[in-house]
């Protein structure tokens, strides 16, 4: 009876998703900013130069499993940096709080996305896990007998995230693997430094497997969804992470998210989010939603320049960010649930 | 502020399209902008009363259900040039349903975005500047019945005084509960002569806890009539059309 009930009320709430005004809120969001050209797709590697620069999608996806989607959010990309803050929560379940900060720092840089390594001077750490060092001390602390356990373990933590397969994409992998020089600099640093583990070529392609994986706007929004939903995936009802750590997540995600535009986004947007140079956003409201946008062309920090309008957009419309009005925060979910409010039109005598 | 009313019955056969066409007509009359949208795809039936057939639907909610056209190129001005309507200065534009085989066949088998029929019915009332919008739905619970009601400021579920309509009745009001209809109406149709009116509303009124806008009679007249025309046109004076006014007039004010 139960499971009955739970169709019922998943049918009757996709349907007041379907006539939610917010619908049309983030169509005319789309609408407004795909006109805009600005920004270049990321030509580091071939394969992200391929990317099509009018490709823009836009996903939000509710605790309670509601799902708002416009534009190309079918269309697949790699994850690119978005990995950083999963893996990193992947760590923390498999080490713990105080191993993995020995490892890795929650320090912001203020440093460019390909900036060339920076450790911290006594410490020798990496100063946060959202920058490149950090997260290759990060994909080294995954546990596994051996890669291919390794990768496996780290796909299976992105279905429980994103409530389906995700895979890598072999040709991006490559690519990145073949022309990762500075990454496999920054490791064989780490290396001297003691920070990583004796295997180095297989960590770093962890963490190359970890960049290329393809997901699209609707799998960042799902994800974005269940850190929101205290680490509960809300399509699956599936436990992704462990709630203690979310916070952890959400905190490094806040200061180190965004490369060198996390103080300024911090400050304008307000919400845990990370960028990745494939051209998704992921962006999280705490308890209440993921935020999931995608396209290619990127400012010269490395950010989606449409991800980052949208979010922005959305953020100050409805007052999404942390410390709005110390506490008085509006309930975006209410907006999204509300019953359609129609404009009179006049009658004709 | 423009009114979306849906009419609903969770058999078929309770004369649903019949009753939409006839309110819509009434509610034209007032001078108002109305449209019907005929979200019955699987089996599509309003456009008869307004003497479309398939060769005079250019367009149909079908085509623009698969990006074909605007919604607004699938409105057909149904009162224009119909002195018999009677319209009085109101407009009263159709959106048909496709009666080609192969179109209805295609949306069992592929379906559609629902999403879309949102968009366009949100597109139809901004674009032909619409009063009302009248949606006759399809008999039953499916997607597009539930986003009707959804989006519905009103829903009319229409019952005949029959224990099949009554069950199901009981469902439909329930999930129009869940779906938070802002206002919702019982009619109850073909109600045989030798029933009692005021029993039949009030049993409808007990049963299903929502208040009955019309007991209407079933009659010779619209068995003749055959969907060939607007009854409310054809008998102004008939017990049923007196009923038809008096829904309109609680359903508009």
């Amino acid at each position: 009876m139960a499971d009955h009930n739970d169709d019922l009320n998943k049918l009757v709430g996709s349907m007041k998703a379907l006539a939610s005004p917010f619908r049309a809120f983030l169509q005319d969001l789309h609408a407004r900013y795909r006109p805009l050209r600005e920004g270049v797709v990321a030509s580091y590697i071939p394969e992200l130069a391929k990317a099509d620069p009018d490709a823009f999608g836009i996903s939000v996806v509710t605790v309670d499993g509601q799902i708002f989607e416009v534009g190309d959010f079918e269309n697949l990309f790699t994850i690119q940096s978005i990995s950083k803050p999963f893996v990193y929560g992947m760590a923390l379940e498999d080490h713990g709080r105080e191993h993995t900060l020995a490892k890795v720092g929650v320090e912001p840089t203020g440093d460019a996305f390909n900036s060339l390594i920076k450790l911290d001077e006594r410490s020798k750490r990496p100063h946060n896990p959202m920058v490149n060092a950090g997260a290759i001390a990060t994909a080294d602390l995954i546990h596994g007998a051996d890669p291919t356990a390794r990768l496996q373990r780290v796909l299976a933590g992105f279905r429980r995230y994103a409530g389906r397969d995700i895979y890598v994409d072999m040709g991006v992998f490559l690519s990145e693997r073949t022309t990762g020089h500075r990454n496999r600099a920054i490791a064989h640093l780490l290396l001297n430094f003691g920070m990583l583990e004796d295997r180095l070529t297989e960590t770093l392609d962890l963490y190359f497997q970890q960049c290329s994986l393809l997901i699209n706007s609707h799998d960042l929004a799902v994800m974005g969804a269940t850190l929101a939903n205290n680490g509960v995936n809300p399509l699956t009802g599936e436990r992704a992470v462990e709630p203690r750590y979310i916070k952890d997540l959400l905190s490094v995600m806040y200061s180190c998210g965004m490369y060198d535009f996390s103080g300024e986004w911090g400050y304008q947007v307000g919400l845990p989010a990370k960028s990745g140079v494939g051209g998704g956003i992921l962006a999280v409201v705490p308890g209440q939603l993921g935020i999931g946008v995608f396209s290619p062309p990127l400012d010269p920090r490395g950010n989606s320049v449409r991800g980052i309008a949208v979010c922005t957009e959305l953020s100050q419309h409805f007052g999404l960010h942390v410390f709005e009005g110390g506490g008085t925060r509006p309930d975006l979910y209410q907006a999204l649930t509300a019953r359609p409010q129609r404009r009179g039109s006049p009658t004709v005598a | 502020m423009s009114k979306i009313i849906s009419l609903h019955s969770f058999r078929g056969g309770t004369g649903k399209s019949n009753l939409t066409a006839n309110l819509a007509v009434t509610a034209a009359s007032g001078g108002r902008r109305v449209g019907i949208i005929d979200t019955d795809i699987q089996s599509p039936g309003v456009h008869v009363l307004f003497g479309l057939n398939e060769g005079t639907i250019a367009h149909s909610l079908n085509d623009y259900l698969w990006g074909r056209c605007n919604i607004e190129d699938t409105a057909c001005d149904v009162g224009a040039g119909k002195v018999d309507l009677n319209l009085d200065g109101g407009r009263l534009f159709l959106i048909p349903s496709s009666l080609n085989a192969g179109d209805i066949a295609r949306v069992l088998r592929e379906g559609y975005d629902p999403g879309r029929l949102n968009d366009g019915i949100r597109q139809l009332l901004s674009r032909l500047n619409l009063d009302v919008l009248f949606i006759d739905t399809h008999p039953g619970v499916n997607e597009e019945t539930l986003l009707s009601i959804a989006i519905s400021d009103a829903l009319v579920i229409i019952l005949r005084p029959d224990q099949q309509d009554y069950q199901g009745t009981a469902v439909t009001v329930d999930l129009a509960r869940r779906l938070e209809v802002p206002d919702l109406v019982l009619v109850v149709n073909k109600v045989l002569p030798l029933f009692e009116t005021g029993a039949v509303r009030d049993q409808a009124e007990k049963t299903f806890g929502a208040p009955v806008a019309g007991v209407l009679p079933l009659c010779d007249e619209m068995v003749q009539l055959a969907s060939g025309g607007i009854f409310c046109r054809h008998y102004p004076d008939h017990p049923f059309t007196k009923g038809v006014q008096q829904i309109a007039r609680r359903l508009l004010g």
